[in-house]
Parts: C-alpha cells; structure tokens; sequence
C-alpha cells in the first residue's frame, strides 16, 4: 500500500475515534485545517502514523515550512521515509 | 499603587485595545473611574469578573483593583465561591451584605483570586496581590511598539500576564483568544500583530495555518506547556531577530520565569546562582524547588519547606549545562496547555461495565505536547471489535474533548506497585536533542 493510501486510511480510522466529520473528497491541495479534523485528531493522527510507520516527523522537524495541505502532509512522510 | 494609579501616572496617549473602533489608553482609565463612582456600594466587597470583552474587562480590573476587598476572575460560571457575586456591570447593586463577609480597611491592597486546575481535578482559588502579578512585567523603550495578542483565556494566569504587560507598559492589546488557529491567525493578521504569547501547541498549529512568516513578530513568547527545543529552532529561525522567550510559570504560587536564550530548559548555573529574584533547588525525587521573593498563598504551606522554598511539583532532569521540564510529578497530564488529571478519567472509565481496572498516563505528542493514553483490563469475554470506539464513546458523554483517551490499549493485567496503588509513571522523556 502506498503512504497516501496509507495515510487517508489511517486519517478515517482517527476521524472515527476523534468524532470528528471529515469532508467528502480529500486530496492534495485541500488544507489540512479544513479536512475536518481538529488540533487533537492531528495529534493523534500523526500518533497513530507512528505507530504504523515506526516514524514521527514532526519530532525531528527543524524546517521552516509545517505543512498546509494534504498534499504537504503526505510529502513530508515519504521525504522521511526515504532519509 | 494600584493598577489605576500605575496607568493615572505613566498617562499613555496611545491606543490600549485594538477592536473594532478601540479604545485608548485614556478612555480606559475614564471608563474605570466611571465604574467606581457608579459602584460605591462595591467598594470593600468580593465579587467576580467574568469576560465580555478586552475593553469591558480591561476598565473593570482598573476600576475593582484598589477598590474591592477581593476580585475573582471567574473561567467558568460553576466555580463562583460563596458570598460572592458576578459583576454584570455597568452598575451592580449587591445583595444584603452577608455578615460573615470580611470587609477590609480602606487603604489595604486587593486580594486577587485566580482558580487552577489543581492537582485533584478540583479547582482550587489561589490568592494572588497585584504586586506579586506584575512582578514580570517589563517596561521599556520599546515595549510601547508592541502589539500584542491575547491568545489565551483572560480569566487565567498567561493570559491575565498577557492583558497586564500589554496595559502597564503602554502596547495595544488585541483579542485572539477565541476560534481556531485559521480563524486567530486572520485576527493577528488583520491587527497587525507584532508580539504573540501563545502554547508551544498553538505556535504549531498557527505554522499549519498559513503565513505567519508574513508577520512583523518582534516578540515571541511561550508558555502554559514545556517549550521543545523543535519549535524553539523553528520559530527563531523564522523570526532571527525577534526576541524569543519561553516562560515557566507555577501558576499556583505564582512564581515564573523567563528563558531568552532559545534553548529549550534553564541554565543549570541558576540552580547556584538564582534567577529572577528566586532561588533554585532539586530535591532527590527531581523536583524543582523555587523560593519566591513574597510569601504565597496560606493555601499552600503545606508545600513549602523551613527556608521558604516552595515545592513546584514539577518532574526535572538535569545535565551539565541545562535543566529540563519532564511534566508534573502527580502525573497531570498537559494536553496542548489543557491539564487533564488521570484518576479523573479512570474515574470514568471503570463506570463502563466492560472495565476492570483503568490506568491513565500522558504519552509524547510531537504536536499537542502530550496526549492522554488508558490501559484498560477487560472483564472476560467483553473485548469485541466496536468496544474502543463504546468505551470513547463513554468517555465523550462525561468527559471533555481534550481529557478523552486517544489511544485504549487492551491489556491481561495490570501492574500495582509495592503499596498497591497503580503505577503511573511519566511516560515522557527529556527532549533536548
């Protein structure tokens, strides 16, 4: 399975615990603070892609830009799975 | 000298709140005086201050300081103590006066109260002065440039450090405290914000929700959560020459301090030396010790030993150079600057006929600082597929957003130590690298 796939899965598994409604249609340009999950379903979210991926990239990150959309979401987690 | 003559003096000829039409400095300290002179009957009595708005609320702590016995700031409606009323301005009428109720001499200070979240979920009134409330406050050249925002509950100790800096030391004051991170950012945007105090949590999600490199930021402060050397870097390299600082503040005695260096932690040489008008200890269990300069709380004499220091309950681990936070050695969980107490959730959890035994703890958060995970042992035969989403179901109907378990594990047993109780160790680890 490939990370956005990986990922969106795991962002409905969460949105389900958190209670929160995600929009219908997810993809890369729609802005993560407008997906439908809230500051503690991103917690967790990027909690649970720990877990599954065995990585936290936020722990490390020193990089000026936090990302903004999906698509910068998904970009940082296969930028670190490469390094 | 109380908050009105400290403003009455220093006579700022400059904008005070920024919203809507404003208001200035001057319109402040009149609005205040008005307040007095419609309220005599308030004069040496306790009441409450609820907020409406900055400029609402900002005149009535001018006016009520130096005026009334003692001020509330009142979070929440459910908290107001007895023999007190909510002051619904423009001009109140009290009830009977309650014969118990101690009246003071005209010329003594204000006692200020301010509720924490305490250690047992109950909230406590700590008794505050205004001297020892604007201990922190700088006043420079330069203080007067600044435009701050207010992002945290006024009725609370940051944002109250926030609301009184801003007013004593000249700068406009903006209300971000409402709304989420897209929905503040567009108002420190809109008011041209240049000083932003906020949680390390907020500072993160207001990088996830837009430009705020576009931001003048000339001062940049943390607190409320343990600031990680992370956002730490990000910031100061985002902003190189604003000046960055993160604060430790026990809001219960009332104590802070500031750190400018941009490393996360304090210097280790404070623990000989002191800082900030206090002094530094550590004792065998790690926790940090700190002697005010005034005397706290009553309330609190049980936690302070026979020189004066005042157990700040805080877990610290240290190393040659730095002293780092760990969290709270009660185990209270911070989740984003919100404190979540574990039996409280536990508490809830067991009332679930599927639960045995419940142990909740704080687990590491990249974005929030902590989230709240429960290890949960089942009665036999209860585990089926939908019962972590029934048992945060459960937790939901009584519980709020931010105290519910983000994560259940499942498990066969659950380990006591040696007086029976649970374990609940801190589960978070020193960040520094």
């Amino acid at each position: 399975m490939n990370i956005e796939q990986q990922i969106k899965d795991s962002l409905s598994q969460v949105a389900l615990l958190a209670n929160c409604q995600l929009i219908a249609d997810i993809n890369n340009d729609t802005v993560l603070l407008q997906s439908g999950l809230d500051s503690l379903g991103f917690a967790m979210l990027v909690a649970q892609l720990e877990e599954d991926l065995g990585i936290d990239p936020f722990s490390q990150m020193q990089i000026a830009v936090y990302p903004r959309t999906f698509g910068e979401f998904v970009g940082i987690y296969q930028q670190a799975l490469k390094g | 000298m109380t908050l009105l003559q400290r403003l009455e003096q220093a006579n700022y000829q400059t904008t005070a709140i920024i919203a809507g039409s404003g208001s200035s400095f001057s319109q402040l300290v009149a609005n205040a005086r008005q307040l007095r002179l419609k309220n005599p009957a308030l004069q040496h009595q306790a009441i409450a201050l609820v907020y409406t708005d900055l400029s609402s609320f900002c005149a009535q702590l001018l006016a009520f300081d130096g005026w009334c016995a003692k001020l509330y700031l009142l979070p929440d409606p459910a908290l107001l103590p007895d023999n007190t009323w909510v002051f619904s301005g423009p001009a109140v009428t009290p009830p009977s006066r309650p014969e118990n109720h101690p009246s003071t001499p005209a010329d003594s200070d204000t006692q200020w109260f301010m509720a924490t979240s305490g250690t047992t979920g109950t909230p406590k009134w700590i008794s505050h002065s205004v001297n020892s409330l604007t201990r922190a406050v700088k006043i420079n050249a330069d203080s007067k440039t600044l435009r701050w925002a207010l992002c945290y509950q006024p009725t609370r100790f940051a944002g109250l450090q926030v609301v009184l800096q801003s007013l004593l030391s000249g700068a406009a004051l903006a209300d971000c405290s409402n709304g989420d991170a897209a929905e503040r950012l567009a108002k420190i945007q809109q008011a041209k914000v240049n000083a932003v105090s906020a949680t390390p949590s907020l500072w993160r999600q207001l990088l996830m929700a837009g430009d705020i490199q576009s931001l003048a930021l000339k001062q940049i402060t943390l607190g409320g959560e343990i600031a990680d050397q992370s956002i730490l870097d990000t910031l100061s390299k985002l902003f190189p020459h604003a000046r960055l600082l993160h604060i430790y503040a026990s809001t219960e005695a009332g104590v802070g301090f500031a750190v400018a260096d941009k490393k996360a932690g304090f210097p280790a040489s404070w623990l000989t030396q002191g800082h900030s008008e206090l002094a530094f200890k550590i004792d065998s269990q790690q926790h940090l010790w700190l002697k005010p300069p005034q005397q706290p709380d009553s309330k609190l004499a049980a936690r302070l030993d026979n020189n004066g220091f005042l157990d700040t309950e805080d877990l610290v681990g240290v190393t040659a150079e730095r002293v780092y936070f760990l969290g709270r050695a009660s185990g209270l969980i911070n989740v984003g600057g919100n404190k979540v107490v574990p039996e409280q959730v536990e508490q809830v959890l067991l009332q679930h006929p599927c639960v045995v035994q419940a142990r909740v703890y704080g687990k590491s958060s990249s974005l929030l600082g902590q989230l709240v995970v429960a290890d949960v042992q089942l009665t036999q035969g209860c585990d089926n597929k939908t019962l972590k989403l029934q048992l945060i179901q459960h937790c939901m109907a009584s519980l709020a957003r931010y105290q519910v378990p983000t994560q259940l594990n499942f498990v066969d047993n659950m380990a006591t130590n040696a007086s029976g109780k649970l374990s609940r160790q801190l589960k978070d680890k020193i960040q520094h690298d």
